[in-house]
């Protein structure tokens, strides 16, 4: 087998029947973001802009280091923007526009 | 012990301005300016985030719980959740948000039921609600299909071998319930004192129901 071979046979998800630790029975309320997100994804999926598996396909092209290194809901809207950057819906540009619009309202509400 | 004393050194004035919070985090704000910029391009509704978290929190394992425990008193219900689980759960009230199929697996004297999804986390979310943590994280996923008796075993779930172990991989499509076995010496349960003994993870199939004595049915 070639050295890179794995990595063409199994993507970031496909991990089943690999090797793992012991399992953990780890759990937590999600943080009022997360649970917006995952209201988002619904909105999404309802209104047919992304659907279930185009969201997991848009978390695996986030690529193994990603995937591996962002929680859960954090890979959700990485890859949300991705999709909707793909689709043509949103613009990086407009994305960072809106962000620095976010930060400069919390940078207000601090300094008020 | 460590993110105690930082969670600690983040709140030293608790009660100095209530309603006031923290910066938020870089991905908390990409959600809410990708949801304000969907709002403002009339592709999502503004309200439509709000309700459908409403509908998120009103989905627990209690939902389920009594699908599982009708199910243990009405053999004629029991028949057709096994025969199109989604429907069944309609004929109680149970709306589907999502569009998934339900597929419900019994567990018997001769085999024991379990749900995992491989990819990713897809799980009964409208009779279940949210899946845990442990469920999306890689030791459950990867090793579940391998080496089911093991990853159960770490519930302190024993099969005896002489029980076949099914594993059901979930996908985008068709999701996976347990009908847990109904625990021994409860005959004379109502169907809400049975509905009480259902778990989460029973319906995962990764613990039995047990009665309040701890006598399982297995």
């Amino acid at each position: 087998m070639s050295q890179t071979e794995h990595l063409v046979k199994r993507l970031p998800n496909d991990i089943g029947g690999l090797p793992a630790d012991p399992v953990v029975q780890t759990d937590h309320p999600l943080e009022p973001w997360e649970k917006r997100c995952h209201a988002l994804a619904d909105v999404l999926d309802f209104h047919k802009i992304i659907n279930t598996e185009e969201k997991r396909c848009g978390v695996e092209a986030l690529g193994a280091e990603m995937v591996g290194k962002l929680t859960y809901y954090e890979r959700w809207i990485v890859a949300f923007s991705n999709i909707l950057f793909r689709k043509g819906i949103l613009t990086p540009t407009e994305l960072a526009k809106k962000m620095e619009e976010v930060a400069a309202r919390w940078d207000e509400h601090a300094g008020a | 012990m460590e993110s105690q004393e930082h969670d600690h050194d983040d709140h030293t004035h608790p009660h100095e301005e209530v309603g006031r919070q923290d910066k938020p985090g870089y991905y908390d704000m990409l959600e809410t300016a990708v949801r304000e910029l969907l709002v403002e391009k009339k592709l999502i509704g503004a309200d439509e985030i709000r309700r459908q978290i409403e509908v998120l929190d009103s989905r627990t394992p209690a939902l389920g719980a009594k699908v599982v425990a009708r199910a243990w008193t009405d053999p004629e219900f029991k028949a057709r959740l096994l025969a199109d689980g989604r429907a069944a759960c309609e004929e109680m009230g149970i709306t589907f948000y999502d569009d998934t199929l339900l597929a419900v697996r019994e567990n018997t004297e001769t085999v024991h039921n379990l749900v995992v999804c491989t990819l990713c986390s897809c799980y009964p979310r409208p009779v279940l609600g949210l899946p845990p943590d442990w469920y999306k994280a890689k030791p459950y996923r990867a090793r579940a299909v391998i080496e089911p008796r093991k990853v159960l075993a770490e519930f302190g779930t024993i099969i005896p071998d002489d029980v076949e172990v099914r594993v059901h991989d979930s996908t985008a499509m068709v999701r996976f319930l347990i009908l847990p076995r109904r625990p021994d010496g409860t005959d004379d349960y109502t169907e809400e004192q049975l509905a009480a003994l259902v778990t989460r993870d029973t319906m995962i199939g990764v613990v039995p129901a047990r009665a309040p004595q701890g006598s399982a049915a297995q």
